[in-house]
């Protein structure tokens, strides 16, 4: 069963193609990585997925249901917004600037969601975050409000606050890029450790080493289309296309 | 303790500081008197009016009792300067400076009552007003930034009308005016006529202040709240919102301290204020010296209040 499917997205800003033609589908239990130069539309995709970006034309669906079916930015798809809002739910995210809500503290921040969003009682959900949060690691720092955390501590609580959503999937955009290099690793750590039981992950990264180990598949995108999606081992070390291999000699060589 | 009200403090010695060069430089019957022009008896040079332009000539002829101060009153362009050396003329002698200080403590505290129920009303109004203004102005201010072109309409139309006309003819408006136009809407409690035109008055201004505050906070927090599966609501209740607290307090207790102010406004339909009462004080009295006192009393309740939202600023700032 696939989790989020695409079919020839398309996502225009004005003149500007953004993203073109990006068919791609994600089995249950599959982390795929997507990788590309800057600009090549990665994060405009992950981000499509969820209704970040409204896309101009394409099919999206998840969990085999079709949510978006659009054509020239009409969506033809009639579910009620009731529908579509608790299919996307299914769907976590974790962003490059963290975005905790900085008026909570690192337990409120996990437990809103569930209490608000899905109607959790309170004790539960406190429960369930308590659980998630000394699973990343932060069980000491449970009252602190994010300001006073490290940027690693924030990204590992922002996944620990998606997670709380009880998701099929969780997308990642570039979660280590706007952090101090020596603060990759935990939140890499965490993420390795979501993979290894069996959370499926769309993770948009820079890092290669994270998706030569943990990718089951890794997905190449350059100027708004996917050129080339192969395992790791195949990917990085026989790419089929000029660009990519360019691209991971420029990378792979710095 | 002494820290703790060192501004007013201060301010209470600047006011003496600057009271009693200006008593002790003040001049003499004599020298005044020297300044009556010759031949000011005769019946048409007292009618000149260039005489009375000159408040020390005016003031030495009611001192020296050569013209009474409730008939000088009578002549042209004497008033104000009648009433303001009236203070120091207590059966026709001159009060020394501390004579004089004596005097007007004792003024103050038979004004004092009437001062401070004025004061309780300007602090109730102010307080009224502000809370229904900043509550209206959550909805303006959403409505602003509302993508149901209608209400964005209604909005922009309320806001610019609101603060694009003096608060005094709104409050005219309100008291007077809608009467005529259907007696139905007459209001005939003033002080409730009053919290209607400040309340609608200052909405207007807490929108803009709160639609600012709305969108100096980062797109990524609506970004994470949508991801997260949060309507607009819940994102703006739970979300945006209480992030703006901290922000919007500072513009807020500006508003607020404006409102205070503006509240003399409210004398025009006869509520009694502090402004109000300090007026008619001073028509009974003929004592201007009664400023002094009022504009303390605002003073302090500004003073207090710019506390109380330092104090909350401290308290939402806590997250920081």
């Amino acid at each position: 069963m696939s989790i989020i499917k695409t079919e020839n997205l398309c996502k225009d800003f004005g003149e500007l193609k953004v993203l073109k033609n990006c068919s791609l589908e994600v089995e249950q239990g599959e982390v795929v990585c997507i990788i590309g130069p800057s600009g090549a539309g990665k994060s405009t995709f992950l981000r499509s997925l969820n209704r970040l970006e409204k896309i101009t034309s394409g099919k999206i669906w998840i969990d085999d249901v079709l949510i978006d079916d659009r054509e020239h930015g009409v969506n033809r798809v009639t579910k009620t917004h009731k529908e579509i809002a608790a299919l996307l739910l299914d769907m976590g995210m974790v962003f490059q600037r963290f975005n905790l809500f900085p008026h909570l503290t690192v337990l409120e921040n996990v437990m809103l969601a569930p209490v608000e969003v899905k109607g959790m009682e309170k004790e539960e959900a406190r429960k369930i975050a308590r659980e998630l949060i000394a699973k990343v690691g932060l069980a000491a720092k449970e009252d602190v409000y994010p300001a006073k955390l490290s940027g690693g501590q924030q990204q590992r609580v922002a996944i620990a606050r998606a997670l709380a959503m009880q998701p099929k999937i969780m997308l990642f955009d570039e979660p280590t890029s706007a952090l101090d290099p020596e603060l990759v690793g935990e939140v890499l750590q965490v993420m390795k450790d979501l993979a290894k039981e069996g959370m499926t992950m769309l993770v948009v990264t820079h890092e290669m080493g994270f998706a030569k180990e943990v990718a089951d598949r890794v997905v190449f995108m350059y100027q708004g289309s996917i050129l080339e999606e192969a395992a790791p081992e195949k990917l990085f070390s026989s790419p089929e296309n000029e660009r990519t291999r360019m691209f991971l000699q420029s990378v792979l060589n710095t | 303790m002494v820290k703790k009200y060192s501004k007013l403090l201060i301010i209470i010695a600047a006011v003496l500081l600057i009271c009693i060069p200006l008593a002790l430089t003040s001049p003499s019957y004599e020298e005044l008197a020297s300044r009556v022009p010759d031949g000011f008896y005769k019946e048409e040079v007292k009618k000149s009016s260039e005489v009375y332009k000159d408040w020390g000539v005016i003031s030495s002829l009611i001192i020296t009792q050569q013209i009474s101060s409730s008939k000088a009153e009578k002549y042209y362009m004497v008033g104000l300067a009648g009433m303001t050396f009236g203070v120091y003329v207590d059966m026709g002698t001159k009060l020394n400076f501390w004579e004089g200080m004596v005097k007007f403590t004792a003024n103050c505290m038979t004004w004092l009552p009437n001062l401070l129920r004025g004061a309780e009303i300007t602090i109730l109004l102010t307080i009224a007003a502000v809370t229904v203004g900043v509550i209206l102005s959550v909805f303006l201010a959403l409505g602003k930034m509302s993508k149901i072109k209608i209400l964005r309409g209604f909005c922009e139309i309320y806001i610019f009308v609101f603060r694009g006309t003096p608060l005094l003819m709104q409050l005219f408006f309100i008291y007077y005016g809608l009467p005529l136009i259907n007696p139905s809407l007459a209001i005939n409690n003033r002080f409730m006529a009053a919290w209607i035109a400040f309340g609608l008055n200052s909405a207007a201004y807490c929108a803009e202040i709160i639609r600012a505050g709305i969108q100096s906070i980062d797109k990524g927090q609506f970004e994470a709240a949508k991801a997260l599966g949060f309507n607009y609501a819940k994102t703006m209740k739970k979300i945006i919102i209480p992030q703006t607290y901290r922000r919007l307090i500072p513009p807020i207790a500006n508003e607020f301290i404006m409102v205070l102010k503006d509240a003399s406004l409210t004398s025009i339909i006869a509520l009694q204020d502090l402004s109000k009462i300090t007026q008619s004080i001073m028509t009974s009295t003929n004592d201007v010296l009664i400023y002094l006192p009022s504009m303390a009393i605002y003073l302090i309740i500004t003073w207090v209040f710019t506390k109380i939202f330092a104090s909350l600023e401290k308290k939402f700032s806590v997250y920081e």
